[in-house]
This record gives structure tokens, C-alpha cells and sequence, in this order.
């Protein structure tokens, strides 16, 4: 019988862990509830959830609800990582069609875990080149293509060395925006380019919020409406953040 | 010459969002996906406008496609729909727009002048424009989970 509630334990811990890492890493909350459901009927448990943007609860009972778990875990925020999205969501079928142990689950899941990112100069270059790309869309021609792929690289670095220093996530936001336009700023300054400005309102395009805005619509159409708000709150925040860094560059260049 | 831009905007908005897809860590596997979802949803939002189809709705459109593209990108690669469409269609965010109406609103904040009720008119359109694109965008992308009302798309039959 002890062993039985331990292995329950030891499942409840690791459906809170998925569940987490889902938040933390850019999924909607029906998805998280859809994944976490999953996975437990599949191994034979009944599940309750409350999802928050900070905070999981969970409760977990056997089929003759003899024995229960009960937990709470608080979600990091780090950051899209739809890796571990894709990864987790392979794992719950491959859990169900292989009848996975609970040891097998915790194996994988710390496998997902350490997956890599891309590099950092690809991550730099890439995001670098959809901000050209952006500035083309928008009408800029070739020198504020460059521009803004320069303000974008600078900025996204700036960004990530802030994330680093464990800066509040809004405030590394207000940097990477500041660091941007402060680039971009000066094209317009010294009127580089036909359409600096073009440059000047594209070169912070990387940090739009948009997984928060998108999983906040498809949280509230299905009936999360506090998750939904939280989402969409938080959305707000960091574009007020954008909007900010912006505005210091523009006092600076007196735009 | 009309094609050639057509062509050159289609690569334009391929590489926005595979850009994105990278910052968003998507795997690797499913990065040409993106590219041409992105560039596909793209060029419909711009070939309808070049008919004169209001750009919010020929954002629906654009966001629609790339939605149901998506269901059959999940299944061929067998990750969730949602990293396929996010990234694709975050090169529709009208960036210009939203910070037209920044502007808008830093100016409309300071002291009243002469051209006051015409920034504010501008500002207001730039405004509405920008939350009923992002609005569409969302919804766009929600629509083939919405309309087929099922919880995973491996719920879908496809022949």
C-alpha cells in the first residue's frame, strides 16, 4: 500500500514539472490541461487542475480514489522554448501507446530538458535578418534594411545579456528596445535612407508580444477568462515596455 | 514587374518568420515549414489588398490559411500546430501602425495645439487598425481548432 501512495507522489511531481514547463515555455492553458490529462489517463489516474499564469495546482487520485496527491508548484518565466512544447507533446502519445513507467517519463523528460537552443550567433543573425525582412515589407529600401538589421542584432544582444543578469523581465525588454532604436535612432538623426523612419519603428519588431497576445484569444475563447487577461495584461506590459525605450531614444534624438 | 514584387515580398515574409521560429527555438525539422507558411499567408494578405480588400480583413484571410495549413504541417511533422503558426504569422503584426499611433498618443499627451483634433483622428485609426489586425491574427490562427471543435489535431482525419 505505501508503495502505491509513493508512486502516486512521484507522478503528481512530475505531471506539475510537465505542466510548468509547458506555462513557462509558451503554451495555452487548454493545451496544458488537454497534455496533463493525457498523460494521466494514460497511466491510469484521474486528474484536477488549476492553471495561473505563476502557479499550478493539481490533484491526483487512483481509479477507486483510494489514494490522492495534492501540490501546488510555482512556473518560471523563461522564455518561449516551443522545443519542449513539440518535445512534451510527442512524449504524452509515445507514454500512452508504449505504456511508460513513471522512471521512463522522468528519464525523458529530463532529456527534453537539456535540449539546446540554436547557437547564439544564429539566433543573433536570424532574428537580425527578419528585422531587414520587416523593414522591406514596411517600404524601407536597402540602406534601412541594414540599419535595422544592425539595430536588431544589437538589440536582441543587449536583450540577452540583460536576461543573464536576472533583470525583471519587463525591464530587460525596456533596454533591448532602447538599445534598438538608440541605433536606429541615429539613421534617422542623420537622415540615412529615404524612409528612416521606416528603420526606426521596425528595429524593435523582435520583441513583440506576440505568443502572449495569440495564447490570451485562444484562452479566453475557451473559457479561461482570468488566464486570458493575465495573458493579455501581460502583453501590455511589455509593449508599454517597447513603447518605453523607444521614447527615451526618441527625447535623446529629439525626433 | 508587378510578379517580380509579388515574388520579392513572398521572400521577404518567409524570412521574417523564419527569424522568429529561430528566436522561438522551434525544431529544426519543422523551420522550412514555417517559411513557407509565412510566405504563403503573406503574399494572400497582399495579393488581396492589391484588389482593394480592406487590409484587416485580408489579414483574416492571410492568418486563416496559415491555420489550416498548420493542422496539416502537425500531422506531417508531428509536433503541435501552434509552433508552426505562431512564428508564421507574427510578419503580419502591423508594426508601422502601432507606432504611428505611439506617436499619436505622446503627442495627444502633451499640450493642446491647433493640430490636435487631427492627430487625434489618426490616431484613433491607426489605433483600431492595429488592435483589429492583432485581433484577426489571433483569431485567424485559432479557426480550424475552433470550427472542427476537437481537442488535438490527432483527432482530425486527413485523407
Amino acid at each position: 500500500m505505501d508503495t502505491k501512495k509513493d508512486e502516486i507522489r512521484k507522478f503528481g511531481k512530475i505531471l506539475l514539472e510537465i505542466g510548468s514547463l509547458l506555462m513557462s515555455s509558451g503554451a495555452s492553458t487548454g493545451r496544458i490541461r488537454v497534455t496533463i490529462n493525457r498523460i494521466s489517463e494514460g497511466m491510469g489516474y484521474k486528474t484536477e487542475l488549476l492553471i495561473t499564469q505563476r502557479a499550478l495546482v493539481l490533484s491526483i487520485t487512483d481509479e477507486q480514489e483510494n489514494d490522492y496527491y495534492s501540490s501546488i508548484k510555482r512556473t518560471l518565466p523563461h522564455g518561449v522554448n516551443f522545443k519542449l512544447v513539440s518535445g512534451i507533446s510527442r512524449m504524452s502519445w509515445r507514454i500512452i501507446n508504449e505504456k511508460w513507467s513513471v522512471d521512463q517519463i522522468n528519464t525523458d523528460l529530463t532529456r527534453l530538458k537539456s535540449l539546446p537552443h540554436f547557437p547564439r550567433l544564429v539566433i543573433l543573425t536570424f532574428v537580425a535578418m527578419a528585422g531587414a525582412s520587416f523593414c522591406r515589407l514596411f517600404g524601407g529600401g536597402y540602406l534601412e534594411m541594414i540599419v535595422a538589421f544592425i539595430a536588431t542584432f544589437f538589440g536582441l544582444f543587449v536583450r540577452q545579456e540583460a536576461i543573464k543578469r536576472n533583470y525583471n523581465t519587463y525591464l530587460c525588454i525596456v533596454f533591448a528596445s532602447f538599445a534598438a532604436t538608440l541605433i536606429a535612432g541615429a539613421s534617422v538623426y542623420y537622415g540615412v535612407g529615404k524612409s528612416a523612419e521606416v528603420a526606426f519603428a521596425t528595429s524593435v519588431l523582435f520583441l513583440i508580444p506576440g505568443v502572449p497576445f495569440i495564447n490570451a484569444l485562444s484562452d479566453m475563447i475557451d473559457g479561461n477568462i482570468s488566464a486570458g487577461v493575465a495573458r493579455v495584461i501581460h502583453g501590455l506590459i511589455i509593449s508599454f515596455a517597447i513603447a518605453l525605450g523607444m521614447f527615451l531614444s526618441m527625447l535623446i534624438y529629439n525626433i | 514587374m508587378e510578379w517580380l514584387f509579388i515574388f520579392e515580398k513572398l521572400i521577404w515574409f518567409g524570412i521574417a518568420a523564419m527569424g522568429f521560429a529561430v528566436l522561438f527555438n522551434v525544431p529544426a525539422r519543422a523551420i522550412p515549414a514555417v517559411f513557407i507558411m509565412g510566405a504563403t499567408g503573406g503574399i494572400l494578405k497582399v495579393i488581396l489588398m492589391k484588389f482593394g480588400v480592406d487590409i484587416i480583413f485580408a489579414t483574416l484571410v492571410g492568418a486563416t490559411i496559415i491555420g489550416i495549413i498548420s493542422v496539416y504541417a502537425a500531422h506531417l511533422k508531428h509536433a503541435p500546430p501552434l509552433i508552426f503558426s505562431i512564428p508564421s504569422v507574427i510578419p503580419m503584426v502591423p508594426g508601422v501602425f502601432a507606432y504611428r499611433m505611439m506617436l499619436g498618443f505622446i503627442h495627444l499627451s502633451g499640450t493642446p495645439n491647433k493640430a490636435y483634433s487631427q492627430i487625434l483622428e489618426s490616431t484613433i485609426n491607426y489605433g483600431l487598425k492595429t488592435f483589429f489586425i492583432l485581433l484577426c491574427l489571433a483569431a485567424g490562427v485559432s479557426f480550424p481548432m475552433l470550427i472542427t471543435r476537437k481537442e488535438s489535431v490527432k483527432d482530425f482525419k486527413i485523407r
